[in-house]
């Protein structure tokens, strides 16, 4: 027996006890999206229904980025047409948390789209990027990042500011809350506290020999359960003509949020198009991707396993802790349950109304 | 670009970047535009391997998957600033397409 499986028994034995001490049920897993118009959905994934479905205060149409408190009980999502953050009590229904990207002097302020809270659930970042509306033109201002405390619940203001590079699509915390990582053109380790880039794993600026500049599509925050953000990238083998097939290779990168270890290997030449993947918490070597096909590739070997064709596009994926079913959602209303295995498909869940999920996150919690 | 002429300043500038070799500084899909920026990107039109099974499958899944995010500003109206309501009564592309106008410039 492994040393992770001795911790999961112990965590599972522990997470017994509590559930005895306090007359509770023991942790269960829920699928946590978004859908139109402005909607959270709590889905129980095991009896393959839609537990849920809670609507946001306030104006906006199309939910985007979805963070789940440390305790299950909030989710925070970026709404109002990317100008307000709420956290929405997933028992209650009710607005715990709101902030609204209003700002003085003409400045007009979007969340694009990267939104993370810290691993205490204390505070929350946002990505911003304002702009100023002069007479006869528009003035891009600097991309900052506003940290908020979501104990001041409603009409939180910003505890603290910082300037960040432009482009970050997707933040990431550390386990240890040390590092907020930062996924833009580079993947940047900032400090949480200061804003200062600690290190900086260079991406479209730091290519590879006989490769061209690294590029990835990414907004989807879904490393939960093994702890390990991944993303597909796309690269050219420069030593090669451009209408040749073999030259276009595309690769996964990885980052351990715990160890903070950083790899970029290539898995194939080029021949689907991937939008977001996830790591299996179980088989750490097994990654599954999806757009309009499930592949599952193995990183230990850096070789694509196996690729299935899906009913439609999906954006965003994600993955039972027991590491035996993957998940595709985003785009339209339904969730696809796949077999980790063989990538058949295990069942299907749609949300009453058939609402778009569009670009929502598709995240793992325990309640 | 010898069939294309610039007709304002944007346009003019995009020209002298080319000339200039700028286009090495552009990036297909990196990261996400921010905000409704026109992005280089081919659209629904061809994928990257010059056939159509990579791109969106049906069209009307990625709908909202590219106007909520202002990917393609010039096809679909903009949702995130100038028309925010546009599918506001569409909650699904498959079945309430019929539901979207088309929009025009505000006077």
């Amino acid at each position: 027996m492994t040393m992770y499986r001795k911790t999961l028994l112990a965590a599972a034995a522990g997470l017994a006890l509590v559930g005895l001490a306090g007359g509770e049920a023991s942790a269960k897993e829920y699928l946590l999206t978004a859908a139109k118009p402005n909607k959270v959905v709590l889905i129980d994934p095991a009896a393959r229904a839609v537990e849920k479905v809670v609507e946001i205060p306030g104006p906006g149409v199309a939910p985007w980025t979805v963070i789940p408190s440390p305790d299950a009980k909030v989710a925070y999502v970026l709404t109002a047409h990317n100008e307000a953050v709420v956290g929405v009590d997933l028992d209650t229904g009710k607005e715990v948390f709101r902030t609204d990207m209003n700002e003085p002097e003409n400045v007009r302020s979007k969340i694009m789209p990267a939104v993370e809270l810290s691993r205490d659930g204390k505070e929350l970042f946002v990505f911003v990027s304002p702009m100023k509306e002069l007479p006869g033109e528009y003035q891009v201002m600097d991309t900052r990042v506003k940290v908020f405390s979501t104990a001041d619940g409603v009409g939180a203001k910003p505890v603290r500011e910082f300037e960040v590079p432009r482009r970050i699509a997707l933040f990431f915390m550390s386990a240890d809350d040390q590092t907020l990582w930062g996924l833009g053109w580079d993947l940047y380790g900032i400090d949480p506290k200061t804003g200062a880039i600690k290190e900086t794993h260079k991406i479209v600026n730091g290519p590879k020999p006989d490769r061209a500049p690294a590029d990835i599509l990414d907004f989807w925050p879904q490393y939960e359960q093994a702890d390990v953000f991944s993303t597909p990238y796309y690269t050219f083998d420069t030593t090669k003509q451009a209408d040749d097939p073999t030259a276009y290779k595309t690769g996964m990168l990885t980052l351990d949020l715990k160890s903070g270890e950083f790899v970029m290997d290539e898995f194939e030449d080029t021949s689907a198009v991937i939008f977001s993947s996830v790591v299996n918490p179980v088989r750490r070597n097994e990654v599954f991707s999806t757009y309009t096909q499930l592949s599952k590739i193995d990183t230990a070997t850096d070789t694509l396993v196996k690729r299935v064709d899906l009913p439609h596009t999906y954006y965003s994926i994600n993955i039972s802790g027991d590491g035996e079913e993957v998940y595709v959602a985003g785009t339209m209303c339904d969730i696809g349950i796949y077999s980790t295995a063989d990538l058949s498909e295990k069942g299907r869940v749609e949300i009453p109304g058939c609402p778009d999920q569009g670009v929502a996150s598709l995240r793992v919690i325990e309640r | 670009m010898k069939h294309i002429t610039p007709m304002n300043r944007k346009a003019k500038a995009v020209e002298q970047a080319a000339d200039g070799g700028g286009v090495d500084e552009v990036y297909t899909m990196s990261s996400i535009v921010t905000g409704c920026t026109a992005t280089v990107d081919p659209g629904w039109e061809i994928d990257p391997f010059g056939s159509v099974a990579a791109l969106c499958a049906p069209m009307e899944a990625d709908l909202y998957g590219c106007s909520d995010p202002c990917w393609w500003p010039a096809q679909v109206p903009d949702t995130m600033n100038t028309y925010p309501d546009w599918n506001a009564d569409a909650p699904s592309a498959q079945n309430d397409w019929r539901e979207l106008g088309a929009v025009f410039p505000k006077k």
